[in-house]
């Protein structure tokens, strides 16, 4: 398909490609899904990107922000369409970049990629508005069937490696000299380290949800002292007892992370039952299939009923016995709106990621992407961007640890980077949608 | 007989059935004479589910068709969907008849039945026991058959009573509240089913759930329903019918349900499924976020109002209620008026709904009123503005904040405001848009409506939850 080339360049610009080269990319891009387990193995390095919706300007934004593909391998988890006014583009992306590079972009199923959902939230709608016919969206509907129900990441690193400041007063000295590792770091807005938490013999994160309090935008006190909960370098104050760097621990590895869209069902007690279904079909309306693209982690033993009439929710301790069971440091899902970006819960056994900012073009939320590293490599590997990123002018760095507890946490080094929508005038919004005329 | 029965079904064939019933009621205030009717029902009736069949009266004339009838019902047949059509979201139909017992608005999967107009089988028996307290309540008599024939069936203006639908109308005054008088029309639940209890939108009546009432005892016939007509609305009187403030609204619901209850000896009050439409959304959720019915309310489900839109559309509402008429000639133009401006797209339904919203000032003695149309509007919207702001504010918070299962239905398209959108992602309710219906979604679309409503109240059945063993456990 010589064209593919042109076909990505214009949907970079947001413009619709013609009829028959939808038919074509959707077609090759079922050849290609075809091939895919349900569970998708996939390597690290790997960016991990929550709901989309159809915002393609800030899809770009994320590109920006994270790489670009192909320097960047990137895991999408779903719900690319309806409700944003650019679906198509954005879906057929993300679709051409999948043909273009199958082994750089995963693709896995939202709840939203199912017809029933996408003729009433927009997608549909938007295909007719864009063709005068149903057929592109059928093309891509059949794409939908084929897309994996999730992906399983191997081979993350345990740390990630700080992002030095343009002080030269680096963060990440102090924590060479501290022989610590990051386990999380939190890149905010403009590129800006906001938050640094470093592996501990600690164990115990003081708040179980972990979301990133301290943005930039949300404090509006400058000096970043009073936002210091720790002292950076702590392991220079004598609380480190020699945790392990990648130089030292033979198998350094942060362990599988399981990838969905929205999370576990109770029908499924093992990654490899999610490999014994049957996927290729419309998303139906209970059962394991369904489950995994609808339920939600929530606050309760046990499961609850999901007041989304769908799915479930699942608390802390079914979150655990899972990962345990099946030998997981983490489970990261999407379909959930986090004001912050991204949500962690359960001591961090599971996260959220939410990847449409400012949501619906009125929620007024920022968005983030996860990178998790290499495992040995101490690095995440990308391409371009990362010394603008550095050098911001305004950069500040807020450095937090915690301190206490014996036991060492589990889990891949993970690096958050949250940014926000677009600029407003980089979009052509469409007019609104005519108001009701009655409402009494 | 049978055999023609037979092959109606495996023909998929519609047939005609005419129903006609006559009901006297007493004549307790004057929207009860205009019910007082002798109707002849015409009805367009495909005999696909097998349990009903038995109910309904046959002619000979249908088994032995002419010629005639089965090019009729050929016609008829060719009109319907032999696949599942495309969504229509961008294309709207047009309406160019007025084809009123093309009972539903387009369907977007096309399976949408063209059945039952005709009247349900006749209820459950159980009002005898608890009516029998009450002095004040009219039994429904079971519908009554008479077969006749005729290949005639549009243009059906007809007021369809309420009997139809309900097995009981209710006159209820609260004892801690002796100057209200509340009309409710009411179908008993059998003894663990859930009772709907709805509350219709501004300017509508508790007739607005006829047909939702039916449908949902077709798919569950344990459920009762519970609708009244709110003050100012309808057969309800009460010592200040311009008090449209919320929470006066909202007490009302809970007197009249605890009237209800006294009126009808029951021990307690049953498990109740909240809806509301419109106006009647807001009232529901105000109901709930107080915790009136304590847990005794185990979902609540609002029907086409978001605060947001709703606000917005506060503005150019006076201008939309001049548009209206200000009378009609007959009930039965009443019907006509809302059947051709779509103000309700279900003929079946308007048919039911729209007589209570009409009254003949004309008998009333009011000299001012034009003779030519004296039929006019029982409740003045445009009085009720000062309220309308009240009704509204703090809806989306108060939605996603009261306890108890939550349900959002919404017409055509999904028109949420930041705090739903925000709740709806975070997943803190169930919402349903349906394709291709106006504002009364519940007249407009009787059956997806219940099918949603029955789902949603099996899902917050408490009795019944069994919630999935720990994986552990398994």
């Amino acid at each position: 398909m010589s064209d593919l080339d042109g076909a990505v360049e214009l949907l970079r610009q947001c413009r619709p490609i013609p009829e028959l080269q939808v038919r074509e990319i959707c077609f090759k891009a079922r050849e290609i899904l075809i091939e895919e387990a349900n569970v998708q193995i996939v390597d690290a390095p790997v960016t991990i990107c929550g709901d989309i919706h159809g915002q393609f300007h800030d899809l770009m934004e994320l590109f920006k922000v994270g790489g670009d593909c192909p320097d960047t391998n990137y895991l999408f988890m779903g719900d690319f369409v309806d409700r944003g006014f650019y679906s198509l583009e954005s879906f057929l992306l993300l679709l051409c970049l999948k043909v273009r590079f199958p082994d750089r972009i995963t693709l896995i199923r939202g709840n939203h990629e199912s017809r029933q959902i996408t003729t009433v939230y927009g997608f549909y709608d938007e295909c007719i508005r864009k063709y005068g016919s149903a057929n592109v969206w059928r093309y891509c509907c059949d794409v939908f069937d084929y897309l994996a129900l999730g992906a399983l990441v191997i081979g993350a690193g345990t740390s990630v490696q700080p992002t030095r400041s343009a002080d030269g007063d680096d963060i990440e000295t102090r924590v060479r000299e501290a022989e610590d590792e990051v386990e999380i770091e939190v890149i905010g807005l403009g590129g800006v380290v906001t938050r640094q938490m470093l592996r501990r013999e600690a164990g115990m994160i003081n708040s179980t949800n972990l979301t990133p309090s301290a943005l930039p935008h949300l404090s509006s006190s400058g000096p970043a002292g009073p936002l210091l909960t720790g002292i950076p370098g702590t392991g220079a104050s004598g609380n480190s007892r020699g945790i392990a760097t990648p130089n030292n621990a033979p198998a350094n590895t942060g362990g599988a992370v399981l990838c969905v869209h929205g999370g576990l069902s109770p029908l499924i007690d093992s990654v490899d039952k999610i490999r014994l279904l049957d996927r290729k079909q419309e998303v139906p309306h209970d059962g394991a299939m369904c489950d995994l693209l609808w339920s939600d982690p929530e606050e309760i033993d046990g499961w609850g009923l999901s007041p989304r009439g769908a799915g479930f929710l699942f608390g802390a301790d079914i979150v655990k016995q899972f990962n345990h069971l099946n030998n997981l440091t983490l489970i990261a899902r999407a379909h959930q709106l986090v004001m912050e970006g991204f949500k962690e819960m359960f001591d961090s056994s599971i996260v959220t990621v939410w990847s449409a900012p400012n949501y619906c073009y009125r929620c007024g939320n920022v968005a983030a992407i996860l990178e998790l590293g290499e495992d040995n490599s101490n690095a995440v590997l990308r391409s371009g961007g990362e010394e603008v990123l550095f050098n911001r002018e305004n950069t500040r760095r807020l450095a937090s640890t915690y301190m206490g507890g014996s036991m060492k946490r589990g889990g891949p080094g993970r690096r958050y980077r949250v940014f926000e929508a677009a600029a407003q005038d980089s979009r052509g919004m469409p007019s609104k949608k005519p108001m009701p005329y009655y409402f009494l | 007989m049978r055999s023609s029965l037979y092959k109606y079904e495996k023909l998929r064939c519609p047939a005609v059935v005419i129903t006609t019933s006559t009901q006297i009621r007493p004549n307790c205030d004057p929207l009860s004479r205009n019910i007082e009717v002798a109707t002849l029902h015409l009805s367009l009736h495909t005999p696909a589910p097998r349990h009903r069949t038995t109910s309904h009266v046959f002619l000979d004339e249908i088994a032995t068709m002419s010629a005639l009838g089965r090019d009729f019902f050929k016609a008829k047949l060719a009109k319907l969907p032999a696949m599942p059509p495309p969504p229509l979201g961008a294309l709207p139909e047009e309406l160019d008849e007025l084809d009123i017992d093309d009972d539903d608005p387009p369907d977007a999967y096309g399976h949408g039945d063209i059945d039952d107009e005709h009247p349900d089988p006749p209820l459950d028996d159980s009002s005898s026991a608890s009516s029998a307290s009450s002095t004040s309540t009219i039994i429904a008599p079971p519908p009554m058959a008479r077969p006749e024939l005729t290949a005639r069936r549009r243009n059906n203006l007809e007021p369809i009573p309420w009997t139809h639908h309900f097995s009981e109308n209710l006159h209820l005054t609260p004892s801690s509240n002796p100057s209200s008088h509340f009309n409710a029309y009411y179908t008993p639940s059998s003894a663990s089913g859930p009772l709907f209890v709805t509350h219709h939108g501004a300017g509508s009546s508790g007739l607005s759930f006829a047909v939702l009432a039916s449908e949902i005892r077709k798919i569950l016939p344990d459920a009762g329903i519970f609708s009244f007509d709110a003050r100012g609305h309808g057969g309800t009187h009460t010592e200040n019918d311009q008090d449209f403030r919320l929470s006066t609204l909202s007490d009302d619901l809970y007197d009249a349900l605890t009237a209800a209850q006294e009126q009808l000896r029951w021990e307690t009050l049953p498990h109740i499924v909240l809806v509301g439409h419109s106006l009647g959304g807001a009232v529901v959720t105000d109901v709930a976020k107080r915790g009136l019915l304590g847990d005794k309310l185990l979902a609540y489900a609002v029907l086409d109002v978001v605060e947001g839109s709703a606000m917005d559309a506060l503005q150019s509402m006076q201008s939309y209620l001049m548009t209206r008429p200000v009378g009609f000639a007959s009930v039965n133009q009443g019907i006509e008026w809302h059947v051709r401006s779509r103000t309700i797209r279900n003929g079946r339904s308007a048919r039911v709904s729209v007589p209570a919203l009409l009254y003949d000032y004309a008998s009333g003695g009011d000299a001012s009123v034009t003779s030519s149309r004296p039929w006019q509007w029982r409740t003045d919207l445009g009085k009720t503005q000062p309220f309308w702001q009240d009704w509204f504010i703090g809806l989306s918070r108060k939605f996603l904040e009261a306890k108890g299962g939550k349900l959002l239905i919404l017409a055509g398209t999904d028109r949420l405001d930041k705090e739903l959108i925000i709740g709806q992602m975070q997943g803190k309710y169930q919402l349903l848009v349906l394709p291709e219906v106006g504002h009364f979604v519940h007249e407009d679309a009787p059956e997806k409506t219940a099918v949603a409503l029955v789902e949603f109240y099996k899902r917050n059945d408490r009795s019944t939850l069994v919630l999935p063993k720990k994986v552990w456990e398994m």
